[in-house]
């Protein structure tokens, strides 16, 4: 290695390896002549390579070309089963129907394609412009069919075996679609399956644009659960794309995974039974207009959702299979046709928002039990109206019940719902020193109104807990010319009106459910949610994300005593707003009428109808279930909501309801 | 003692030309030969964006992005070789040679395995091939050895310390195991010798034992028991001769190959109509099979181009072995312009089914940064070469 270290070129070199050869080459006729050799070599080489070129390309280029065309064997997706979704007991609500796809090889159709593709759409029933936008829509992706139709019936798929010359690039594959056993049921909260849009391809990871994915509800939140992985199968096809040879499963399709729901099957169906028995309720008292609703049955101890129903609802299985607008639209599930048919695909669980009226007033009891505003056993007047010594206006707020002239303590107020009680509160709410800041819109922050509630089954409203601030927001000269200044101020009206659950507050009904879940268990904010667990086909279980456990809310649980304590006066004293619904019922049920003032629009009518609401649990002590009932425009919360509550426990008490007897109260 | 006064006179001299050289480098650059280089880059990219369009969804300029880069650096790469002065490595080629050595061998312990051998190692944004530098680097390394024994040429002992030399780097190539890339290095070192001047009656014995040993290998071992070579790499050496003998998978390589370059008959297809690229029958479309896909998508035509830019390159390089300035030079160019001519002989000849199945990549074609680069720094030294010959033959230093 030494020798290998150059010396400084001036000296004389240590080794004789640094001498250069002797004979400079270029007078080195030998190595002339050998890189002449080397040159025959090359043009030999050359020679041979351009022959071969030749021979293969030009000479019998032709037949190449068609060994490639006849070269296909192709490559086929396969698609994989979605997965179940089950109830809480293993019920199936949503399984798969296999079906026969009926599929073009855009690249195999002939050139005058138009004859062929309108006989194909006169056979499949598919109109001409959809499969030719289906085409256009795959141009990029010629490894992949364009799926005609997926609910291909056997006489279709007969005729086309039978005639498959005079379909060129026309095959069939195997496809899955929704079924759903119970119809209509969980509609809004199962959701449902479709094509992947552009704009979805964009957001959504991991998938293509021949993919199918959850548009709605369960569907869409656990779609990684339901997918599966697609599988791949080669079959030889001619050059007509006529298979050749059966499908060689290359890669097998992984079927998608069991989802199991909190969902009681049989409390979901009595759920929904008992809001179409609350409408009619309410019909019966004459409330014509009573038109819709929502029902929440929930764990107070884990916040798993048992029944979630929602009124008027749809069939999903339009949404299978063959998509079309006019069975969209016999649904009222296109924008046209919504309206009329009151929003059918709304879950009004999480997505609509009522005034609470007076399921809100156990809030507005807690917050001023916290703030010290009241002592609860200690009595105000309930009155048939009452005037704020603070307005100005001297605006006397009506007690739904004007001929009561009664000293009541709170859980009597609660029992009773006594307005003018609760306006006392809302008006020293209002009397409060500015530094003391809104304890009443804390409090009812602080049970969860005004935030979502996490369920899993979105997309979910917030509703509305109107502040001081949110008024000099709402009211700015830009959006309320004409009164923006004395709208924008916060006034003894607004205080009064939040005490008894009306004015702007806006709840879902989750929201509500998740409340006196809340007074149930003893002050825990639960997180609703409808997974029960995943498992793989299989049965062994897949690890899915922990809930967030309940947060503890810091309420005195003296005051939530006094809370408990009316919510089972209104349902037993004789005087209560329930009585009449759960006076006798087997078990014992605590819970609050509403009926909630709201400002509505219907075919030919515009004005205030009544919301009927009931919201409570059972048993009374330990409580196993809570239950939150609307009917929309449906008057009273005793004569509607509360009978229909009624059903959902006796179904899941397992016991008789008993006769209902009307009674109007608030 | 005369060839001492010799040595320093020419020692003295060249450092008063060093100036000189470099600056009449560029003057005395054979045009041709870069026209050559350049058009061989330009229609490999051109094919590559062509072959690799639709091999990663919704990117079709991924490969040809990433190519275009190492282009970039093969021509620093190549500069660099060019303003060298080739006699650097000379002097240098025992270093060369054990570096050469210790690279091969690094791959073989911390190398990954890519296809069931280990030819790459990975350096975070590039996985380098060290066996693609290793050509070059055997190439200059074995000429200094056969130039120092120049004036024994003729001896046998000379010529079997060279191959004794010469099998160390090969054999571990050999055991990566990266039979193509061997062979490669073997065709080279018979080249150096043959410009070296080893007589022709050695050469026969040479070829008489290669002969035997490819007997050996292939056809007597095997019936003794005694194998060699992988199974797949035998199936794959001798489907072209026998392709109903070959197993399905070598067969199925070479059928689509073919069909491949002769579906492009004389126009080609273009890349959306070259199915057998792009449905995926043709395996290694990027890389091994390149030139069957550049055939299919753009036919004779372009084929021939290819094949017309190579001749340009090897020619050119050929004539860089005649006016070499000193038999180290000219030894360096045989030995690169012979490695170059085998590896495109294998690779295209492959593809067309009149060469064994091996995975060398087509040089200025393929995929593959380290090959791209090792190239263009070959080229470079070509380059270098046949200037400073010029320079060395220009009437005013010549006596």
């Amino acid at each position: 290695m030494a020798s290998t270290v150059e010396a400084p070129p001036v000296l004389p070199a240590p080794e004789p390896e640094v001498q250069p050869e002797p004979l400079a080459p270029w007078r080195n006729t030998r190595i002339t002549r050998r890189a002449a050799v080397l040159g025959v070599l090359l043009l030999v080489v050359f020679a041979a390579l351009f022959l071969r070129l030749w021979a293969l390309q030009v000479l019998t280029g032709t037949k190449y070309v068609q060994q490639a065309q006849a070269n296909s064997f192709r490559s086929v997706p396969v698609p994989a089963a979605r997965g179940q979704i089950l109830d809480r007991d293993g019920h199936p609500l949503v399984t798969n129907a296999p079906e026969t796809a009926i599929q073009i090889w855009p690249s195999d159709l002939p050139r005058t394609r138009y004859p062929e593709l309108r006989r194909l759409s006169q056979l499949t029933a598919v109109p001409l412009r959809e499969i030719a936008h289906a085409i256009v829509r795959k141009r990029d992706d010629p490894l992949t069919p364009v799926t005609v139709r997926a609910d291909a019936n056997e006489h279709l798929v007969a005729y086309l075996a039978e005639h498959a010359a005079e379909f060129p690039g026309v095959t069939t594959g195997r496809a899955y679609i929704r079924h759903y056993p119970y119809q209509s049921l969980a509609a809004q909260l199962l959701g449902y399956v479709g094509a992947i849009s552009p704009e979805e391809l964009t957001t959504h990871r991991g998938y293509d644009m021949n993919d199918q994915i959850g548009q709605a509800g369960i569907e869409a939140t656990y779609d990684r659960y339901l997918r599966g992985v697609d599988g791949t199968a080669k079959r030889r096809l001619d050059a007509l794309g006529r298979a050749r040879s059966g499908l060689q499963p290359t890669q097998q399709p992984k079927p998608g995974h069991t989802v199991r729901l909190t969902l009681s099957l049989s409390l979901q169906k009595a759920a929904e039974q008992a809001l179409q028995d609350g409408i009619a309720f309410a019909h019966e008292d004459g409330q014509w207009a009573a038109n819709g609703g929502a029902i929440v049955a929930l764990d107070p101890n884990d916040g798993s959702i048992l029944a979630m129903a929602s009124s008027p609802t749809y069939k999903p299985s339009v949404y299978a299979g063959r998509v079309t607008t006019k069975t969209l639209a016999a649904q009222g599930l296109t924008p046209a046709t919504a309206a009329g048919a009151n929003y059918p695909s709304l879950n009004r669980a999480t997505m609509a928002t009522y005034p609470p009226g007076s399921t809100f007033k156990p809030v507005t009891a807690l917050a001023a039990m916290q703030t010290h505003l009241v002592s609860p056993y200690s009595t105000l007047p309930c009155t048939g109206s009452y005037v704020s010594p603070d307005d100005r206006s001297h605006h006397p707020f009506q007690n739904w019940d004007p001929n009561v002239n009664q000293a009541m303590d709170m859980p009597t107020a609660l029992a009773y719902s006594c307005d003018t009680y609760f306006y006392q509160l809302g008006n020293a709410f209002y009397e409060l020193p500015g530094d003391r800041g809104q304890p009443l819109q804390e409090w009812a922050k602080t049970f969860g109104f005004g935030s979502p509630t996490g369920v899993d089954v979105g997309p979910e409203e917030t509703g509305l807990v109107p502040t001081k601030a949110w008024r000099e927001r709402r009211f700015s000269k830009a959006k309320d010319p004409c009164c923006w200044q004395v709208d924008q101020l916060w006034k003894p009206g607004n205080s009064i009106q939040l005490a008894i659950g009306q004015g702007d507050l806006l709840v879902t009904p989750l929201q509500m459910a998740r409340f006196y879940a809340l007074i149930a268990n003893g002050g825990k904010l639960v997180t609703p949610h409808l997974l029960y667990d995943v498992e793989n086909p299989n049965g062994t279980p897949v690890p899915t994300p922990a809930l967030p456990s309940p947060k503890t809310v810091d309420v005195d649980p003296a005051a939530l005593q006094v809370v408990k304590q009316g919510l089972w006066d209104g349902a037993h004293l004789t005087d209560g707003t329930s009585y009449p619904v759960f006076g006798k019922f087997p078990v014992s049920i605590s819970g609050k009428t509403g009926t909630a003032e709201k400002i509505v629009t219907l075919p030919g009518y515009q004005g205030n109808k009544d919301q009927s609401w009931w919201c409570g649990y059972g048993p009374s002590e330990d409580a196993k279930l809570v239950v939150c009932a609307v009917i929309e425009n449906g008057g009273h919360g005793g004569t509607a909501a509360a009978p229909a509550a009624a059903e959902v426990f006796a179904k899941f008490f397992n016991v008789k309801v008993q006769a209902t007897v009307s009674k109007h109260s608030d | 003692m005369l060839e001492y006064a010799g040595s320093q006179r020419t020692g003295l001299q060249r450092n008063r030309d060093e100036g000189v050289a470099l600056a009449g480098v560029l003057r005395s650059l054979d045009w041709l030969l870069v026209a050559g280089v350049a058009g061989l880059v330009a229609v490999g990219l051109w094919a590559i964006s062509g072959v690799t369009r639709f091999d990663v969804t919704g990117n079709p300029d991924y490969y040809v992005k990433r190519q275009i880069v190492y282009v970039c650096v093969g021509v620093v790469a190549l500069a660099i070789g060019l303003l060298l002065d080739p006699d650097l490595y000379r002097r240098l080629w025992r270093p060369i040679f054990f570096g050469t050595i210790g690279l091969i061998a690094i791959v073989l312990v911390v190398g990954r395995a890519a296809r069931g051998s280990t030819r790459w190692i990975d350096v975070g944004f590039f996985t380098f091939q060290p066996s693609e530098f290793g050509k070059l680097l055997f190439v200059l390394a074995i000429a200094g050895f056969v130039a120092e024994r120049a004036r024994a040429a003729a001896d046998p002992t000379t010529t079997l310390r060279t191959i004794g030399l010469g099998l160390v780097p090969i054999l571990f190539v050999f055991a990566q195991p990266d039979l193509g890339t061997a062979l490669v290095y073997a065709a080279a070192l018979a080249a150096m010798l043959f410009v070296a001047g080893t007589p022709w009656r050695q050469l026969a014995a040479l070829g008489s034992l290669v002969a035997i040993v490819i007997a050996f290998v292939l056809w007597i071992g095997p019936a003794a028991g005694v194998n060699v070579l992988h199974g797949y790499q035998k199936s794959r050496l001798t489907c072209f001769v026998h392709p109903q003998k070959c197993t399905v998978d070598a067969r199925y390589n070479l059928e689509q190959s073919i069909a491949a370059v002769g579906s492009g008959e004389f126009h080609g297809r273009g890349p959306k109509n070259a199915t057998q690229t792009r449905l995926n029958f043709l395996p290694e479309h990027g890389t091994d099979f390149v030139f069957a896909s550049f055939a299919e998508q753009r036919g004779f035509v372009g084929a021939s181009l290819l094949l017309a830019l190579y001749l340009l390159v090897l020619w050119r390089g050929l004539r860089v072995v005649t006016v070499a300035r000193d038999l180290y030079s000219a030894i360096v160019a045989g030995g690169i312009v012979v490695a170059l001519l085998f590896q495109i002989f294998v690779n295209i000849g492959m593809t067309m089914g009149i060469a064994p199945i091996t995975g060398i990549p087509l040089p200025f074609v393929s995929v593959g940064g380290s090959s791209m680069i090792a190239n263009l720094a070959a080229m470079g030294i070509l380059l270098a070469i046949h200037a400073r010959g010029r320079v060395a033959r220009s009437p005013r230093r010549s006596r």
